[in-house]
């Protein structure tokens, strides 16, 4: 492997971490406070992207200049799910919440396809494409935005929950449910926000894929899968593992995929079970955010 | 209800169901055996998910390790009859289930169930890379049986052991303890009971049900390929059909089954494009209103006590004010 290869691949692995990192943001967050995996967190992504889509579509809006609108709808719309029906069963057995978040995916997936139809769409703003060389490698502009706008965002979040009031409620919440309602947290509203929050990261993760990658209405499924692992592989419990988890699944990813493309899902699911076996709160993780 | 009618309606309804290949279509006959197909799969997926409390949600895996070895071993130099070569299948998934099993079912709650979603994807990809073998992406065509009635006869039998097995191991050392895992593995061990071995056989048991199943499936559509008989759709539909029925219960899997496949086959043939977002509404509304499904239903409704209007507004919120947060 020439230097310059190498020098590609590190490249190639920074940026696609930073947008590995928003995909799982959202995600983690809603894990390590309500012990829920959501498996509908795809579709939201998805969701995300065609909004973006839509917007460029039909009111030229630069895709960078949607992501605050997605975001907004998708908050909303996380919200209304959240308290109408997750809430309802948040406290029943682990199996209940998995399979309710599964069922939302196929419902939402199958809206969009029968709305939307399959076909594959991307959003190429003019200066898609385009980028700059530093040395023998390549830095396209488009994935260069999106790293900033990630970490942007998992810092703003980071700030939120440490620094605002809010934020201290939702990750009080988080540790001790019946704590944090003594306290005076209204819990079934903080459960609410967190959730509206995670689905607000989802879709401006969805709004800066668009760009990057051609979409249809299955894109989610596979990155919720990479959301779990990138949470196993960082742990539970602060922004910063997210990061760390994405820039390691990134490296896992760029290294395999461009060895054995076949069975990159093979090996990477082989490392996931051998790590989670190994240690199962991830590599820096603690229980709670 | 009382024993002995219990046995009579039992007869009845089988009896039934031995003379339905004379007077139903052939076409007809196929839905039947879809039904009992998924009702097996179900009944595996209900002792290691129901009894035990895993949520596996890798038992696809296992029914493409069925369908695969049984098509195999038939195409083989030896040329096994299905009678051979589908218990092979089943052989080889509780092998690779219990070698799964060890360090997996170590794990519990969330890590469990992707791990288990993560084996199997792991084993479509190498179904449909081992070209040698399994002859990749593009699959391989088992030879051709035509009379329906012999697939239907087969799961049919296959269904009724699968209920006198479960009922007779709800009732043994081995039921109550994989009960106990399920509500306390802690306690659970502390009673002496030896956690990893009645998981592992929790799994491979689950892992025989599907293979069979996959056998069957196999056969009856000649062709098998690795994102056919590996999707997660499978999984999925075997659990919707434990929590329809009631995990946990001898009968619950086959009765979700039946309702779930009945179901999906109406929504099938007049709204082919809303299929996904029906599937999707009855797991929502099972989750959410009746997550111990319909046995559990009939059981509250059979209980003395004031009926009528408020009654169902009772049985249905029941589980919304168990555990919902205010």
């Amino acid at each position: 492997m020439s230097s310059a290869e190498l020098g590609q691949i590190a490249v190639n692995a920074l940026l696609l971490s930073g947008i590995l990192a928003l995909v799982a943001l959202g995600f983690s967050l809603v894990w390590g406070i309500m012990n829920i995996v959501n498996l509908s967190h795809g579709a939201f992504i998805v969701l995300g992207a065609y909004l973006t889509f839509w917007m460029y579509a039909i009111w030229k809006i630069d895709p960078f200049v949607s992501i605050p609108i997605s975001m907004a709808v998708m908050f909303g719309l996380g919200y209304l799910i959240q308290r109408s029906l997750i809430n309802q069963v948040i406290r029943a057995p682990l199996l209940a919440t998995f399979l309710l978040t599964f069922g939302l995916e196929i419902l939402i997936v199958n809206l969009i396809n029968y709305f939307f139809k399959a076909d594959t769409r991307s959003v190429q703003p003019a200066y898609s494409g385009t980028g700059f060389t530093l040395g023998p490698v390549r830095v396209p502009y488009i994935r260069l935005g999106a790293l900033f706008v990630s970490l942007a965002l998992v810092l703003a979040l980071g700030a939120f929950l440490n620094r605002s009031r809010l934020g201290r409620a939702i990750r009080a919440t988080g540790m001790d449910l019946d704590a944090a309602r003594l306290s005076g947290v209204k819990v079934a509203t903080i459960y609410g926000l967190t959730f509206a929050i995670g689905a607000a990261l989802a879709g401006a993760a969805g709004s800066l894929l668009s760009t990057q990658v051609a979409f249809d209405p299955n894109l989610g499924g596979p990155y919720t899968q990479r959301a779990f692992v990138i949470c196993v592989l960082g742990g539970l419990g602060n922004v910063v593992n997210v990061l760390i988890g994405a820039a390691l699944y990134a490296v896992i990813e760029v290294v395999v995929g461009s060895r054995l493309p076949a069975l990159s899902q093979a090996v990477t699911f082989g490392i996931l079970v051998l790590l989670l076996i190994v240690r199962p709160q991830g590599i820096a993780g603690k229980g709670f955010y | 209800m009382p024993k002995p009618l219990r046995f009579l309606l039992f007869a009845v309804i089988l009896a039934g169901l031995l003379f339905l290949p004379r007077v139903v279509s052939p076409y007809k006959l196929l839905t039947y055996t879809t039904v009992l197909c998924l009702a097996l799969m179900a009944q595996g997926w209900n002792f290691i998910g129901g009894y035990t409390g895993y949520a596996a949600f890798g038992n696809v895996a296992f029914f493409g390790i069925g369908a695969y070895t049984t098509g195999l071993l038939m195409l083989s130099k030896w040329q096994l009859p299905f009678f051979a070569a589908a218990p092979a299948g089943a052989l080889l998934a509780a092998i690779v289930a219990t070698a799964i099993g060890l360090p997996v079912l170590r794990l519990k709650g969330h890590y469990f169930a992707i791990a288990t979603l993560g084996v199997a994807e792991a084993l479509r990809q190498i179904a449909a890379t081992w070209d040698s073998l399994t002859q990749g992406a593009t699959g391989i065509d088992l030879p051709v049986r035509s009379d329906s009635s012999f697939f239907y006869y087969v799961a049919l039998a296959l269904v009724v052991v699968g209920l006198v097995v479960t009922a007779l191991l709800e009732r043994s050392k081995l039921g109550y303890g994989w009960v106990a895992i399920r509500e306390d593995q802690d306690a659970a061990r502390m009673l002496g009971i030896n956690t990893t071995l009645f998981k592992v056989l929790a799994f491979a048991l689950s892992a025989v049900f599907a293979a069979l199943a996959g056998a069957i499936v196999a056969y009856q559509n000649i062709h098998v390929a690795p994102d056919d008989f590996f999707k997660v759709e499978y999984t999925l539909r075997m659990i919707i059909a434990c929590i329809i029925g009631g995990t946990g219960s001898v009968w619950g899997p086959v009765l979700g089954a039946a309702v779930y496949q009945l179901l999906s086959t109406y929504v099938w043939s007049h709204f082919i494009e809303l299929h996904p977002t029906v599937l999707g509404l009855i797991i929502i509304f099972f989750i959410v209103f009746l997550p111990r499904g319909l046995m559990d239903l009939f059981r509250r409704l059979a209980r003395p006590g004031p009926k009528g209007r408020r009654i169902w507004r009772d049985l249905l919120l029941a589980n919304v004010r168990a555990s919902r947060v205010q």
